[in-house]
Order: C-alpha cells, then sequence, then structure tokens
C-alpha cells in the first residue's frame, strides 16, 4: 500500500513538472502564484492539525521576503540559497517567539501571532535604512531573469517540499500525537508527549515553509515592500483555502488552493467588475453546504459508498 | 452563339473577376484589428474610470474608421491592485490575447511587479501609471518604454516652480517654512522623499500618520505639532478619505496655516460642499474647471458623461483618454505596427490632452520617453476645483490667505 | 478593610496605578489624555457588539466592520435623500440592520454553527468579502463624508484647546456597556443569554431556546454595528474597505480582555487609545503607535496566561 502511495507521488511529480512544456507562460504565471499560496495553506493546516489556530503566516512570509532579498543584496548569496536561508531565518524567529507564546491556546494563540505579524511589518517599515522602509526595495534583476518556466519549476519545488511535509506529519507517528495534543492535551502529556516542545518544533517548521515561499515570492517578482510582503491576503486566503479544501489533510490544500487559485483568475476573466462578490458568494455557499471542504465531503461520500456496498 | 451573348457573357465574366478580387483587397485590408492591452485596478475609481475613458477613446477612434482601415480593440485585465495578478495579466494580454501595445495602470507597487514580465516581451509599452522613482529605474535603457505619469520627484520639481511663480506673481504669499503630513505607507513616503529633494529652498519639516483606509483617521497629534511649528504652508499627503476629516481636526485645535495644502490622489464626491473647503489648496494633474478653457477637455467631459452617465472624478479619466489617443496618433504616424517605427513615431508625438497641456516625450532622469513633466496647482473656490499654475491653464485667481467660510 | 489590607488586593493596587498614571499624564501630556480617551471610546465602542456575538454565540464576526460599513453608507445616503443628520438615522438604522442581521443569521450562519468553528471563521469572512465587494459596485471606492459643523466644535481650558465631540464615542461606549451589562445580569433575555454564552447544552436542558437566544444576540449585535456606524460617519468618511481595520481592531482588544469580560474591553480600549495618543505625541515616532498598541496586546494576553496557566 505504501508502494502505490510513492507511486502517486512520483506520477503527481512528474505531471506537474511537465506542465510548463504544454501551457503558456500565463497559465504558468497562475500557477505560480497558486503554489505559494497552496504552499502557506499546507504549513498552515500543519500547525493546525495540533490544535493551534496561526494568523501569523503572513508575517513569516513577510521575513522570508525580506530575509532572502537582504541576503541577496548585501551579502551577494545566491538567489537560491537565500531564498533558503530567508525559511531558516523565518524558523529562528519562530522558534524564539515560540518559546515564549506557544503557552497560549485558542483565539489568544490566534490573536498574538496576528498582532506578532503586524509588529513585524512595522517594524520593518520603520528601519529605512536597512529595508528601504515603506517603499521597500527593488531587485535589480530577478531570479532566472524571469523565464517563466524556470521559476515555475522552483515554486514547484516549494510546493512539493510542502506536499512532502505535510505528508510526513500525515505518515508517521507525528500525526498521533498531533491528533493526540488536538484532541486532549493531558491526555497527550500523559501519554508521554512533550505538548509543549512538539508545538513549538511544528511552530517553527511551518515558519520555515512559509518564510521559503515568501523568499520564493520575492525573487520571482523582484521587489519586497511592507504592504506588499506582509500583506493579509497572504494571511486570509490560505486560510480559506484550506478550510474549503479540508483541513487536517494534505490534499485539502491542495485541493482548495487549486480551486481558488484557478476560480480566481476565471471569474476575473469572465466578470471584470464584481468577480469578488462572486468569489465571496462562493466561500459562503461552499462553507454552508459543504462544511468538511471539497476532500472531506469527497471522502464522506466515499465512505458512504463503502459502507453501503459493504453492508 | 450570337456575338451579343458572347460579349455579355465576357461582361459578366470581368464584372465578376472584378468583385472576386475587389473582395479579396477588403479581406487583406481588413486583417482583425489593432489590439491594446490594459492592466487596470477595476475595483478602484482610478481603474475604473481609466478604463471607461479608455472605451470612450476606442469608441471614437473606430467610429472615425479605425487607425490604419483597422479596428481598435481594447481588452482590459483587472490587476486587483495585486502584483503577481498585474504580472500574469501582461502574461495573457501578451501570449493570449496577442496585443500589440501595452498601456494603462495606476499603482507603481503593482507596476513593480509587472515589470519583469513586460521585460519578456518588450512590447510597446504607452504607461498611464506609477509614480515611483524605483520603477524609473527599473526601466532605464528600456527604448519601448513611454510613460505618462509624472515621476515623484517631477511632480515636487513642479510645484516648486509653481510656488516660485506664484510667489513672484502675488508677493504677499512667501513660503519660508513648511510642514508635511504624509501617510506612512509607500505613497505617502515616497512623495514626501521626492518633494524634500526638490524643496530645498524651504525650510521642511515633515510627520508621518496613519491614513483613514488603514484604520487611522485621527490627525490631531500631528495637526497639533505642526501648529507648533506654525508654518508658511501645510501639505498633506494622504488619501481621499483623509480630506475632510484632517479639515474638521484642524478646524478643531484651531490650526489655520495661510496655506492649506492637500495631494491625495483623488478627493471624496462632497468635499467642496462643506465649507471648510473654501480656500484649500489641492495638488493634482487636472480639474473639471479644464473644460472651460481647453476645448478637447470639454469635449472629452462631454462625451464622458454622454457615454457613461455619471462624471469623470478623478484626473486617470482623462490620462486613460490620452493614454489611447497618443497611441492611435502615433500608430497612424508611422503607417505600421512594426516596433522601430512605432517608437519613432511615439517620439514624435503632440498630442492637446484633455489635462491641458500638449503632451510630449522628453527624457527624464533615467529614462528617455516621460510624457507629463509636472502637475498643477489648484483650489477648491466655492465648492469646485479652480486652476491657479501654470498660468496657462489658470481659471481662477488665488484665495490667500487659507480661513475656511 | 484597613488601607494596607486593601493594597494588597491587586484590584486596588492597578486602579491607584491608573489614576497616578492618568494625573501623570494630564500634567505632562494632556492632550494624549484626552485625545486618547476619544481615540479609545471608538475602539471600544465598535468593539462591544463583537465582545456580544463572541461571548454568547461563540463565533468571530470577521464582517463585524463590514456591518459597521453598511450603517455608515446608510446614514449617509439617508441623509442625502431626507436630509437626516447621521446622529438621528442611528434609529432606523438600528431597526435596519436588526433585521439584517436576523437574516443574516438565519440565512447563513444558523447552518454553520453545526459545523467546526473555523467553518464560521470562514463565512463570515465569505460574508465580509461579499458585503465589501456590494458596497463597492454600489458606490464605488470613492470616499463620502457629509459635512457637519458640530464634529468640530471645541472648547479652550485655560491653555488647551480641544475638540469636544469626540468625546461622543467615550460617552456612547459607557452607556453602551452599561445597557449591555444591565440586559445580561438584569432582564430574563439577557440572562437566559449568558446561560446559552456559557453552556449551550445545559441552557437547552433547562428549557431555554438557544436557537432563539442565538438570533436574538447575533441581531442585536448587527443592530447595534449598524447604528455605531452612523454615529463612525459624523467623524470618518466612509469608503468599502473601512471596516476591515476596525473588526481586526475589535479582535484585538476582546482577546486582551479575555471572552466574556465586556468591562475589559472598554477598559482595554481606553488604555490602548491613550497609550498609541501617548506615542503620537513624541514627533517623529508615530510610525511605533502600532508597535505599541500590539506589544501591549501581547503583553497582557501573556501575563494573563502566566497567571492563570491555562489559557
Amino acid at each position: 500500500m505504501r508502494n502505490s502511495r510513492y507511486i502517486g507521488y512520483a506520477l503527481g511529480a512528474a505531471l506537474a513538472a511537465v506542465f510548463p512544456l504544454v501551457s503558456g507562460a500565463y497559465t504558468q504565471q497562475v500557477a505560480v502564484t497558486t503554489l505559494i499560496y497552496m504552499t502557506l495553506a499546507l504549513s498552515w493546516d500543519m500547525l493546525l492539525r495540533s490544535g493551534q489556530l496561526s494568523f501569523g503566516t503572513a508575517g513569516f512570509f513577510g521575513l522570508g521576503s525580506y530575509a532572502a532579498v537582504l541576503l541577496f543584496l548585501n551579502v551577494g548569496v545566491n538567489p537560491i540559497t537565500s531564498i533558503l536561508l530567508g525559511g531558516v531565518f523565518a524558523g529562528v524567529v519562530a522558534l524564539l517567539v515560540g518559546l515564549a507564546v506557544l503557552r497560549l491556546r485558542g483565539m489568544y494563540f490566534a490573536i498574538t501571532t496576528l498582532a506578532l505579524a503586524s509588529i513585524f511589518t512595522v517594524v520593518v517599515r520603520n528601519i529605512p535604512s536597512l529595508t528601504g522602509g515603506p517603499e521597500g526595495m527593488m531587485l535589480p534583476t530577478c531570479v532566472f531573469n524571469g523565464n517563466t518556466a524556470q521559476v515555475y519549476w522552483l515554486v514547484l519545488a516549494v510546493a512539493i517540499l510542502a506536499i512532502g511535509m505535510s505528508e510526513v506529519f500525515q505518515h508517521t507517528r507525528i500525526r498521533l500525537a498531533l491528533t493526540s495534543i488536538r484532541n486532549d492535551e493531558r491526555v497527550a502529556k500523559s501519554s508521554g508527549i512533550h505538548v509543549f516542545w512538539y508545538l513549538v518544533f511544528v511552530f517553527a517548521v511551518t515558519s520555515v515553509l512559509q518564510g521559503i515561499a515568501g523568499g520564493a515570492y520575492a525573487h520571482v517578482y523582484g521587489f519586497v515592500s511592507p504592504e506588499g510582503s506582509f500583506n493579509a491576503n497572504f494571511l486570509l486566503l490560505p486560510l480559506a483555502m484550506a478550510l474549503l479544501g479540508g483541513v487536517h489533510s494534505t490534499w485539502g490544500p491542495v485541493v482548495g488552493a487549486l480551486v481558488l487559485g484557478v476560480l480566481g483568475e476565471y471569474l476575473k476573466l469572465q466578470i471584470p467588475y464584481g468577480h469578488l462578490l462572486v468569489y465571496g458568494g462562493i466561500i459562503v455557499l461552499v462553507t454552508l453546504f459543504l462544511p468538511q471542504g471539497f476532500v472531506g465531503a469527497l471522502r464522506a461520500r466515499v465512505r458512504q459508498f463503502q459502507s453501503g456496498r459493504g453492508s | 452563339m450570337s456575338t451579343k451573348g458572347k460579349v455579355s457573357f465576357l461582361k459578366v465574366g470581368i464584372l465578376a473577376a472584378v468583385m472576386i478580387v475587389g473582395l479579396v483587397f477588403i479581406a487583406v485590408a481588413q486583417e482583425g484589428p489593432i489590439k491594446l492591452g490594459a492592466v487596470n485596478p477595476l475595483g478602484d475609481i482610478t481603474g475604473a474610470q481609466s478604463t471607461k475613458a479608455m472605451e470612450l477613446a476606442v469608441a471614437e477612434i473606430n467610429a472615425a474608421g479605425g487607425i490604419l482601415g483597422r479596428q481598435l480593440e481594447l481588452i482590459v485585465i483587472d490587476s486587483e491592485f495585486d502584483a503577481a495578478k498585474g504580472a500574469a495579466a501582461i502574461d495573457r494580454l501578451a501570449t493570449v490575447d496577442e496585443v500589440d501595445i501595452f498601456i494603462g495602470g495606476m499603482s507603481s507597487g503593482v507596476h513593480l511587479g509587472e515589470i519583469p514580465t513586460l521585460k519578456k516581451y518588450e512590447k510597446v509599452t504607452v504607461w498611464a501609471g506609477a509614480a515611483s522613482s524605483l520603477v524609473e529605474e527599473a526601466m532605464e535603457g528600456e527604448d519601448w518604454y513611454f510613460h505618462l505619469h509624472p515621476w515623484d520627484y517631477l511632480q515636487g520639481g513642479s510645484y516648486v516652480q509653481g510656488w516660485a511663480d506664484i510667489s513672484a506673481q502675488y508677493p504677499l504669499i512667501d513660503i519660508k517654512t513648511a510642514f508635511w503630513a504624509y501617510e506612512e505607507g509607500a505613497f505617502g513616503s515616497g512623495s514626501y522623499a521626492g518633494s524634500l529633494v526638490a524643496h530645498d529652498a524651504w525650510d521642511n519639516v515633515g510627520e508621518s500618520f496613519k491614513s483613514a483606509v488603514f484604520g487611522g483617521g485621527d490627525y490631531r497629534s500631528v495637526l497639533r505639532h505642526a501648529q507648533e511649528i506654525d508654518p508658511d504652508i501645510f501639505i498633506w499627503v494622504g488619501y481621499g478619505a483623509d480630506a475632510l476629516p484632517i479639515m474638521e481636526q484642524a478646524r478643531e485645535i484651531g490650526f489655520a496655516p495661510s496655506l492649506f495644502v492637500g495631494s491625495p490622489p483623488g478627493w471624496p464626491a462632497d468635499f467642496g460642499e462643506s465649507p471648510l473647503a473654501e480656500g484649500v489648496v489641492a495638488y493634482g494633474m487636472w480639474a473639471p474647471s479644464m473644460r472651460n478653457i481647453s476645448p478637447v477637455s470639454d469635449h472629452f467631459w462631454n462625451a464622458y458623461i454622454e457615454m457613461h452617465e455619471e462624471e469623470p472624478a478623478t484626473y486617470f479619466a482623462p490620462l486613460g483618454y490620452t493614454n489611447v489617443y497618443v497611441v492611435a496618433e502615433a500608430i497612424t504616424r508611422a503607417g505600421t505596427l512594426e516596433k522601430e517605427a512605432l517608437i519613432a513615431a511615439l517620439e514624435e508625438t503632440s498630442y492637446d490632452s484633455p489635462l491641458g497641456e500638449t503632451l510630449t516625450f522628453t527624457p527624464s532622469n533615467l529614462i528617455e520617453h516621460q510624457g507629463f513633466q509636472g502637475q498643477k496647482i489648484l483650489q477648491w473656490q466655492d465648492g469646485s476645483q479652480q486652476i491657479l499654475w501654470p498660468f496657462e491653464f489658470a481659471t481662477a485667481l488665488p484665495h490667500f490667505p487659507y480661513t475656511g467660510r | 478593610m484597613t488601607l494596607l489590607r486593601k493594597l494588597q488586593q491587586r484590584r486596588y493596587v492597578t486602579a491607584l496605578v491608573s489614576m497616578i498614571v492618568l494625573v501623570l499624564l494630564a500634567v505632562w501630556k494632556p492632550y494624549a489624555l484626552i485625545e486618547g480617551i476619544q481615540r479609545g471610546g471608538v475602539y471600544s465602542l465598535i468593539a462591544l457588539p463583537m465582545a456580544l456575538i463572541l461571548g454568547i454565540v461563540g463565533i468571530i464576526n470577521l464582517a463585524h466592520g463590514e456591518f459597521m460599513m453598511l450603517g455608515a453608507y446608510f446614514a449617509y445616503w439617508l441623509g442625502v435623500y431626507t436630509g437626516l443628520d447621521p446622529l438621528v438615522a442611528i434609529i432606523p438604522a438600528l431597526a435596519v440592520f436588526a433585521l439584517i442581521g436576523a437574516a443574516t443569521y438565519l440565512l447563513t450562519i444558523r447552518r454553520a454553527l453545526k459545523a467546526p468553528e473555523l467553518n464560521q471563521l470562514l463565512l463570515t469572512f465569505g460574508l465580509a468579502m461579499m458585503a465589501a465587494q456590494f458596497a463597492n459596485l454600489m458606490w464605488t471606492s470613492r470616499p463620502l463624508k457629509p459635512h457637519l459643523s458640530y464634529v468640530y466644535s471645541s472648547i479652550s481650558l485655560g491653555s488647551l484647546r480641544f475638540g469636544t465631540y469626540a468625546f461622543v464615542y467615550t460617552g456612547a461606549a459607557l452607556v453602551l456597556l452599561a445597557g449591555l451589562l444591565l440586559f445580561l445580569r438584569r432582564t430574563r433575555l439577557g440572562k437566559a443569554a449568558l446561560a446559552v454564552g456559557q453552556n449551550p447544552r445545559g441552557a437547552k436542558l433547562v428549557g431555554i431556546d438557544v436557537n432563539r437566544t442565538y438570533m436574538l444576540i447575533f441581531s442585536i449585535s448587527i443592530a447595534l454595528v449598524g447604528a455605531i456606524g452612523a454615529l463612525f460617519l459624523t467623524r470618518h468618511s466612509v469608503f468599502p474597505a473601512v471596516g476591515s481595520p476596525f473588526t481586526m481592531k475589535s479582535f484585538c482588544l476582546i482577546a486582551m480582555a479575555g471572552i466574556g469580560n465586556l468591562p475589559g474591553v472598554v477598559w482595554g480600549g481606553f488604555a490602548l487609545g491613550i497609550a498609541e495618543a501617548f506615542v503620537l505625541s513624541f514627533r517623529g515616532y508615530g510610525g511605533w503607535a502600532d508597535v505599541v498598541f500590539f506589544a501591549v496586546l501581547v503583553a497582557v494576553i501573556m501575563t494573563r496566561s502566566y497567571r492563570r496557566r491555562v489559557v
């Protein structure tokens, strides 16, 4: 059974990899944005599996963007390495912050991460000598000189990394630990799980992913700015995608990102004025009629079908 | 067959041949439309009205027979104020819609994201928006890029010239100290930075505030600091949502500088109705009163209202109209869409625009093809905006000092 | 109780320290104190209806700010067509938005209550998007504001000259707080609502119609926030996106005070308003006012969590 899963991964990755050969620059560009949001949606969901709701994705995304750009401009690190180091920087900040903040639960943790993201934005905006201030900084060249196919492969690699980590979280003991923490922390603790350190670990790892996504975005579009890199869209849209697709799974955020990313673009072309009204309406309808998200509903349908056949 | 029959057969044959050849000619001449691709923020009034003005221009040109015998087609994609979406839109316009020329735009931030994609295709681009010098840096050396909107430092320079001219004409107006209140985002900070360099003859003090657009809306601490300085001129750089509240709060704390200047990209709909607006100086590129002195502007005003049943409310409307006409006239001059010829034709542009000026392209600091070189100084008088400077466009004399009614 | 005994109670110490700080401020930065109280009034006022929903129905209403925005538009257009002052428009706004709240609840929220909590978040996010886009399509993004000469009335006390109108927000916040507390603690409906908020299943067992209570509270909250929109319009321009920063600020205030702590929301609002005004009073440090807001927020949440070791 495990082998069939690996074959599925390989097939999926291969299909995704050859995508640029059968599509034009525009579809690749849309795919790049979708993959970035997919990475954020996955990383957000991975932390959610422990029961912790985070509103900090945009904060670590922005930190990764700025770190990658600063390393590239001031230290001369090459783009790919700077993206990875940007992720590491976000992870380190998350680690330090998490040590203080991960005793909070529920809404309080969520608001604190949001507050931290806002603090990052303001700090970045107010040290212009380092970060270029409110106007941000521009890169002299974009990664791969804007070759859309290569950019796509870069972002695809990031997304595959996120999917891979999410699957590791889903198919190893980590899953049991996270689900146990989510269901009842006291029981988890008595089972021997170091709840606090687990949460710190997951928080840091998911923040690394968010930082890498941020670094990639900065290098693809060639500039960072407080309003652009810490934009609320990098929090709200991945959240919506994960919820719509189905939380606590890998394929939920993946499906959600694909659907909302492609749908958003399609609606915009069909309904130039007012497409966001329809977009919001679709979100409302899906929330009301598919409360478990697409993947969740699909799973329920499959289970129904199987139990029907079995009996 | 009789001779008569043969001759008529021949006549029909020749007629048929002429008709067929004629049809082929017509088919070849109508190769399909000339396509203009624009990326505008349709969700904002600036992008929406710019698009409508472009549609007006395209409709007028097509009604007059098109360009080079072909119809003009406008394809507009929403940038949603998002750099990534703007870039994707450029890709789509270039590869799917296969446009000939790029136009439009508004936000500098979004344009920075679009620039790498524009550079991929290097199509002739006549861009209406973006004022940040970061954009100019990115476009240095690109000969296919034409830029209409004045850069931030050009705006600053024009205002320096404007106040110098006004002070020379009206010696009562003498500016030594200036207080700048600018919104803390990229727009405000960038405008302030650009202006600071130009206004080195003044004693400048600046302070940032959070615009109402981002949840601010309380300017009293900044206004009090300005009050302490007692400047000759107070300039705020923010958004339309800040306009009336700033005036109200200034009145509340008793702050009334002799020159009260506002520099938002657009003003609220009913700003003129407030008695506090009387005498407020505005920085901008156009005012509805331009139609009283410029026939092109008057025509634009009436035609826009007739087509869209609303009044132009932002300078991006006449700017969008200008955008299309500049391109159309250049194509006609060049006689072809071939890139080098088109660039040469654009360089010869001399278009009497509804913004007032005659548009030409001259070099700015870093690029070769900069269109508008500066902005205008306007003033709210009796509920509507009048133009004070440049004097050639003036529709009223300045009311000084500011008191509000 | 002796004075010493009183001082040992934390409540009294906090009150004493606050008094001392306020007196110091009044002497050193009087304008910061005055304007801080006024700003704080705005924050508290807007946050109270959201706290009501969160405490009793248990959902985070991400569309909160958007309802306020709609209320402001309502007051504006009512003024244009009938000449009614926005302050007077508060009364029809209460009625209209009570209906809107009831309709929203019946059509959407009620279904989502059975779903996981996050779905409700996504639902209100979708509703917020729809409301903002609706406003944009109807009235464009151009800001609107009526001219009202009384909003900049001021008085002079000694060497101080300050505005008096903005105290309306402070007064309204205190009146609303008193009204809500009276309602919740003294009326049958209010006490039932409190019971539902604390334990919905238990309340059902005792015979309280939980669903009707939810609908009532939701409608009251929306009615209040719609009316607050009219009050908001007197001193702020209205445009489609005006509401969302206030949703976030309200959420922060409620998290700082703790769910169900209505007076805490008001005191927190004032504290934050004063802190912000204090930072803004120093020329050149205005950009850091946001950081102070969020830093205080994080500090309070953390202190409370360490004290209780539960949250």
